[in-house]
């Protein structure tokens, strides 16, 4: 029981992580601000549904992509003039997450708001227990994410030009790959990453403004764990804290979650700086 | 007639701001030394304590708190180019380890201070000797999520720290009087920048500056780079202790308020519209800052908004603060 919770938020903590982790390795930015994306996606599906009375299903989508394009004007305004300067880079996204953690405050308030579910009741898994439709349902939506995002990395002109900016950014540009757009539209996608781990998430634990910090940090933490820039790590990362997560706080304390993720950190750092699937450089 | 009824109702941290701003332009006019006018700047700062109602002094002390966090943090950032997100936590360090030393075994405030200072030392040395062979970044997510689990522990262990409540310790002197923690912060404060103004002029601030600007050119002529950014991260860690339990035993109550990242984005804030990698940047800045939050305060917690935008809008167009835009117009009027 607490190891498939832990295995269907860790594909979850995937996909908020590999924002992270595509904005890394390209552009070297560390996006403070994800998980203030995460809470705007929950509070726009929110919106989208209950106060305009769109299904559900188109309610999700609409929010992804107004996270995206939140994404793309972020990247265009303000981290592009930052480009090969990392400590305004940092400085920036952190403001920037605060800024826009207010801003929900302001816009959306401080009460915990929750999108409707997209389906109800249990199902009995393999005669074991009975498991919420809704997490299956946001499970198989995470594995169809991560399985486009794979294609669109590793098959599509797009993933290889990415691949090819993270390797060597003036080669690619010599090869003709355009590395401002290729920057932009990462920055979006890897807003738009944090936005689909908000709305497939917010049914199942609702989102409020004070929430963003433990998402960002919960990406963060995977990253490091499965190594900076690397898809696989975020995975096996992803899931790896997912479990360890809810079994620490099903036997040892529901307070100390996140405890569990900083000493991984703290952990990985002694033991193997580099991350599982990181370079070692 | 009409602008001495005007000067009237001006209240006194205005006029302090009139009487600096008077001294700079004449100190500008007159192309005077720096010392004179340090010095000046001194003799004023001597006055507040006599010339300011109590709440204004408190504002003052505030403000010298704010001097103390956005100078050392402009140390670590400004001058070694590492962002770390942990010196609002290292503070709270320095405020709850004074203050529980205070509270359970009855160690003097002073004596407490000494160890919270110690306490943030050591674990700046550790978590720098952790991340930051690693790299800029790493330190960056880590110190973010020490701040947080520091925030976290200090709110669930309610039954050492009464978590939210606050925990009260006794104050630094045994008579209340703000003019003794005015005269107490304005000591510290001053000496921790004539400090940090001797660091960044010695040899060790040529080699501060030279891991910010080229890390390879600097490795290359001999200097340990992870030395030098390790050794400023725990100067810099301790000094932000000092502050945080000078801070807590003015304020008397400590809350995980101290160590939170609202705290650590005001310190931040100050020293970014101040202007980073200036000396007289951050302490112009958290007086700015402080003073307005004062100003602004009917509006309620929409001033982080508020700054916020502010250091977003300087980061972005003025990334050398206002101390970059003051150099600036002196260079080309």
């Amino acid at each position: 029981m607490y190891v498939t919770n832990g295995i269907v938020i860790g594909v979850i903590n995937a996909i908020s992580a590999i924002g992270v982790s595509l904005i890394v390795g390209i552009m070297k930015v560390v996006n403070f601000a994800h998980g203030e994306l995460y809470i705007f996606a929950g509070y726009f599906s929110y919106h989208l549904s209950i106060s305009l009375g769109l299904h559900p299903l188109l309610a999700m989508p609409l929010s992804v992509f107004l996270v995206f394009v939140i994404g793309l004007v972020m990247e265009k305004t303000l981290i592009r003039p930052t480009y090969g300067d990392d400590m305004y880079s940092l400085i920036i996204t952190f403001v920037l997450s605060i800024v826009l953690q207010n801003a929900a405050l302001l816009i959306f308030g401080p009460y915990p708001n929750k999108p409707p579910s997209l389906v109800t009741g249990a199902t009995n898994i393999l005669g074991f227990f009975h498991y919420g439709n809704q997490r299956l349902v946001s499970f198989f939506i995470s594995l169809g994410i991560l399985f486009f995002i794979f294609y669109l990395i590793k098959k599509t002109w797009f993933g290889k030009s990415i691949r090819a900016v993270s390797q060597d950014r003036e080669m690619s540009g010599l090869m003709g790959v355009d590395h401002y757009r290729i920057n932009m539209l990462s920055f979006g996608l890897g807003a738009a990453l944090a936005g689909a781990a908000g709305v497939i998430l917010a049914p199942i634990f609702p989102v409020t403004p004070s929430s963003s910090s433990a998402v960002s940090l919960t990406a963060f933490v995977v990253v490091v764990l499965g190594g900076m820039g690397s898809l696989k790590g975020c995975i096996v990362g992803g899931l790896v804290l997912g479990i360890i997560e809810n079994l620490g706080a099903a036997y040892i304390s529901t307070m100390y979650r996140h405890i569990f993720a900083f000493v991984i950190l703290i952990l990985v750092l002694v033991f193997r700086p580099w991350g599982l699937y990181g370079q070692k450089t | 007639m009409k602008h001495r009824e005007k000067w009237k109702r001006v209240d006194g941290p205005a006029r302090i701001f009139v009487l600096i701003l008077s001294l700079v332009v004449w100190n500008e006019i007159m192309d005077g030394k720096k010392t004179v006018f340090l010095i000046l700047l001194l003799i004023l700062a001597i006055f507040p304590p006599f010339v300011l109602s109590q709440y204004w002094l408190h504002v003052m002390i505030i403000s010298l708190f704010y001097v103390m966090m956005a100078s050392s943090w402009n140390l670590l950032a400004g001058f070694t180019g590492q962002v770390s997100f942990a010196h609002a936590a290292f503070s709270g360090v320095g405020a709850y380890l004074s203050g529980m030393l205070a509270v359970f075994l009855g160690l003097s405030p002073w004596l407490g201070i000494a160890a919270g200072t110690l306490g943030a030392a050591i674990l700046g040395l550790g978590l720098g000797f952790l991340c930051i062979r690693m790299g800029g970044i790493y330190l960056s997510l880590t110190t973010l999520g020490f701040s947080e689990i520091l925030r976290i522990v200090i709110t669930n262990e309610d039954h050492w720290t009464r978590g939210t409540m606050g925990l009260q310790i006794p104050g630094l002197f045994a008579a209340y009087s703000k003019t003794s923690y005015y005269f107490a912060f304005l000591f510290f404060a001053v000496m921790m920048l004539v400090f940090i103004y001797w660091l960044i002029r010695s040899e060790w601030g040529v080699t501060f500056r030279a891991v910010l600007n080229d890390e390879i050119a600097a490795s290359a002529s001999g200097i340990n780079t992870i030395r030098v950014r390790i050794l400023a991260f725990t100067l810099t860690s301790a000094m932000a202790g000092l502050a945080g339990g000078l801070y807590g035993h003015y304020l008397m109550l400590i809350t995980p308020d101290i160590p939170s990242l609202g705290q650590m984005f005001l310190v931040l804030a100050m020293a970014v519209i101040g202007g980073m990698g200036s000396f007289a940047g951050p302490i112009i800045g958290s007086f700015i800052l402080e003073f307005l939050s004062e100003y602004i305060r009917t509006w309620g917690e929409y001033h982080v908004l508020l700054y916020g935008l502010i250091a977003l809008a300087m980061a972005r167009f003025a990334p050398e603060g206002i101390m970059g835009l003051w150099a600036n117009k002196r260079r080309n009027p």
